[in-house]
């Protein structure tokens, strides 16, 4: 009785472990050979490392939603030293720029309607003697509105100068009675390039992980390939790993690439913790990778991968909050965005580089990531082995 | 030139084999349109601003009101939030910002009511989130702006506004997101997708393992080359009409004025980022790699560098000079001012010279790397 329950153990062990050998050599050989192939694809590698580590350089110095130097023209009608005065405040901070003064009126329209000028002040005869008799006078301001954006932030800056304006040149007789003080948190020095770089490094890992997993899940039905891919001996499980395990690896590496980048050139702070930074940028790694894995197995060429892919990124990367606030979208974007991976990574990485806070705040994200994680994975790697199968 | 046709139709019947590939090269650019066309508005509406008044006075509940009839702020019951007595109400504010639960909070002092009956000053605290950037700024410059409306409308400043101005816009006076942010979207769809298609059927012989055959075959580079290209120009010419008539049709859009230089410049467009994939896929030895490339490439950059939210002005001076060399940059001016300025051929004409500059260029430069490989 014993020795047969002993046998009985010690050959249930010799099969665990065998298997285990087994599974342990068929996912190393599959793996080492995707590395190899990897590693081999040198033009590949470059392609994944390089173009991301320029745009972010690029992208942080470029984008900026300040409004600066905005072309205006004056018709000024008065010529007094008021109206100069008016005139030198409005390209104070350089928001405006006077291009050029004009004669008319109409030759001053022709100027915006060509989108030579984007902006156009008229002061009229009428400044000098009206200010002396401490009557309000109406300037008229015309802003080209092709750029709504830009636009509404003009009409906002000429509402502010002018008022600022008038403070300086007509004090009032009692002090301003409700004196806001404004003061700027996590960022006092308002540097607009660590909101964005930020931003872009989301767009630039969604773009590059679900791309090259998508890529690297047709591989075998695009080049004709599929059948030996169906007779190797190894478990679906095993091919599985051995191609999402190679591109994780290298995509931390890119994760971390763009971190120093952003260090040495933007100076972006690491106020939290740089650990957890790199765990939840892996789990949103692995969220792009079966994204893209899904897309491989429901395509069936490279052309349709791209089309699929770029279908499913660009929406996530506008519907982010990288670089369109959420806020101002209608209601029914708000809470679609909700369902946006990208938008719950960027809010934990400015959290945690930005802010300087850690998982007792961000723990809804990190929770919506963790359940994307899990839900995609396993429809992924559940629609890739049976294809297998 | 029968041989650029025969390649030509060779590339159309290889991409029609697959009806999901022609399907989704129509769809696909219209479904990105729409999802872009409602979701991104730029102005900054409802931003959540959390208050804590220590006055409760109807005065300073008057204040509070100017915030939000200004549209441009929702107030943020903190109630709900924590029913503890807070001491230090920075910190407070501070861990409201922490949690993004606002963007910006307001601390009306005890004494609101009492100082501004007696004529002093008083101090209200505003803490603005700098992260966002954006919003910040917009805050910032309204709070003044709002402050003195409050005081004006109920008599407690003299009005010392002078110097009134009245402010009007100018081709789109309702300041109507979708005329700036549209031909925005058509042309980030019109560069990218085509370019996508062109770079990955550059590259499919070499992929295949036939390029041999296309070298040793009696067709040159140029023709090879034009043969595709003009396969997707057809293609992506369809993609357009699919597209910007669709597109017109659902957000309202009609020609502002001379369309001629839309009706040139766009066919010029896109065969430019044809050629951009072209040669891509000239360099690149395989799909996976082709795709990387351009889908990394052309995405970001016709996103960020082309004027599409933020405008090219901003761009500081050693980096602006790669802006000239985006087609996408001209071609969205052109787009603009077909649908929205409408100052047609004089106003544009000039744009349509960089966008045929950089297709020569691509096309030049694709030539002459698959010419060193014929036989």
């Amino acid at each position: 009785m014993k020795i047969t329950f002993l046998k009985k153990f010690f050959s249930k062990i010799g099969q665990v472990m065998k298997f285990r050998t087994l599974f342990g050599s068929r996912f190393r050989a599959l793996a080492v050979k995707e590395i190899t192939e990897l590693l081999r694809n040198k033009q590949f590698l470059f392609i994944l490392l390089f173009p991301p580590t320029i745009q972010l350089c690029l992208y942080g110095f470029i984008l900026s939603p300040e409004v600066k130097s905005i072309k205006i023209g004056v018709v000024d009608n008065a010529k007094v030293l008021e109206s100069r005065e008016f005139i030198s405040a409005l390209s104070e901070n350089k928001v405006f720029i006077v291009d050029r003064y004009l004669n008319s009126q109409s030759e001053l329209g022709k100027l915006v309607e060509n989108g030579k000028l984007s902006a156009g002040l008229v002061i009229p005869p009428e400044f000098p003697r009206d200010l002396r008799r401490g009557k309000t006078v109406n300037v008229q301001f015309f802003v080209d509105g092709v750029n709504a954006y830009i636009a509404g932030i003009a009409s906002g800056y000429i509402g502010l100068i002018t008022y600022n304006f008038n403070l300086r040149e007509f004090p009032a007789n009692v002090s301003p009675v409700i004196n806001p003080q404004i003061y700027f948190v996590y960022n006092p020095g308002m540097v607009y390039s660590w909101f964005y770089v930020l931003g872009v490094m989301g767009m630039i890992l969604t773009l590059t992980s679900s791309l090259s997993s998508s890529v690297e899940s047709i591989r075998e039905k695009a080049s004709g390939t599929l059948e030996q891919l169906l007779m190797t001996p190894a478990s679906s499980l095993e091919i599985l790993l051995a191609k999402i395990i190679p591109i994780f690896i290298l995509l931390n590496g890119v994760v971390i690439t763009a971190l120093i980048i952003s260090q040495l050139v933007f100076d972006v702070p690491v106020r939290g913790s740089i650990l957890l930074f790199l765990l939840l940028s892996g789990l949103y790694l692995i969220i792009g990778i079966s994204t893209g894995l899904l897309l491989g197995t429901i395509a069936q060429n490279n052309m349709q991968v791209i089309l699929t892919g770029f279908f499913i990124n660009l929406p996530i990367i506008i519907l982010s909050g990288a670089i369109t606030p959420i806020e101002s979208m209608p209601v029914f974007f708000r809470y679609i965005t909700l369902l946006n991976p990208l938008r719950h990574y960027i809010v934990i990485i400015r959290g945690i580089l930005l802010k300087g806070v850690g998982l007792e705040i961000l723990w809804p994200e990190v929770l919506a990531l963790l359940i994307f994680a899990i839900v995609l994975l396993a429809i992924s790697s559940y629609k890739f082995r049976s294809q297998l199968s | 030139m029968e041989r650029i046709l025969a390649q030509c139709k060779k590339e159309l019947l290889q991409f029609w084999r697959f009806p999901l590939t022609v399907a989704l090269a129509f769809l696909l650019p219209f479904i990105t349109l729409l999802i872009y066309g409602f979701a991104i508005r730029l102005e900054a509406k409802d931003i959540p601003l959390a208050v804590q008044d220590f006055d409760r006075s109807p005065l300073s509940r008057d204040y509070i009101d100017r915030f939000t009839a200004s549209k441009q702020f929702t107030i943020i019951n903190l109630r709900s939030f924590n029913h503890k007595t807070v001491f230090n109400s920075t910190e407070y504010i501070q861990s409201i910002l922490d949690r993004g639960i606002a963007k910006v909070g307001m601390i009306i002092p005890p004494d609101f009511t009492r100082k501004i009956k007696e004529n002093k000053t008083v101090d209200v605290q505003f803490l603005i989130d700098g992260t966002d950037v954006v919003n910040a700024k917009v805050i910032q410059n309204s709070i003044p702006a709002i402050t003195n409306f409050f005081l004006v409308s109920n008599g407690l400043s003299s009005g010392n506004q002078k110097i009134n101005p009245e402010i009007r816009v100018w081709f789109n006076p309702g300041r109507l997101e979708s005329l700036f942010i549209v031909p925005g979207v058509f042309t980030i769809v019109l560069a990218l997708f085509p370019a996508i298609l062109a770079a990955i059927a550059m590259v499919r012989e070499k992929e295949d393992g036939n390029i041999i055959q296309v070298y040793a075959s009696s067709i040159s580079a140029q023709e090879y080359i034009l043969g595709k290209g003009l396969a997707y120009l057809l293609v992506a010419l369809g993609e357009t009409i699919f597209t910007v008539v669709l597109g017109m049709l659902i957000f309202g859009l009609g020609f502002a004025g001379n369309p001629i230089v839309f009706f040139i410049g766009t066919p010029i467009f896109l065969a430019t980022n044809i050629l951009y994939g072209l040669m891509v896929g000239a360099f690149t030895d395989s799909q996976r790699s082709a795709i990387q490339l351009v889908g990394t490439t052309q995405a970001l950059t016709v996103i960020l560098f082309s004027g599409f939210i933020y405008p090219v002005s901003n761009i500081p001076f050693p980096i602006s000079l790669l802006v000239y060399v985006v087609p996408a940059m001209y071609y969205m001016e052109i787009m603009r001012d077909t649908f929205v300025r409408g100052s047609g051929f004089s106003g544009t004409w000039h744009l349509v010279l960089p966008i045929v500059l950089m297709g020569l260029l691509e096309f030049v430069v694709a030539w002459r790397k698959t010419r060193k490989m014929q036989l």
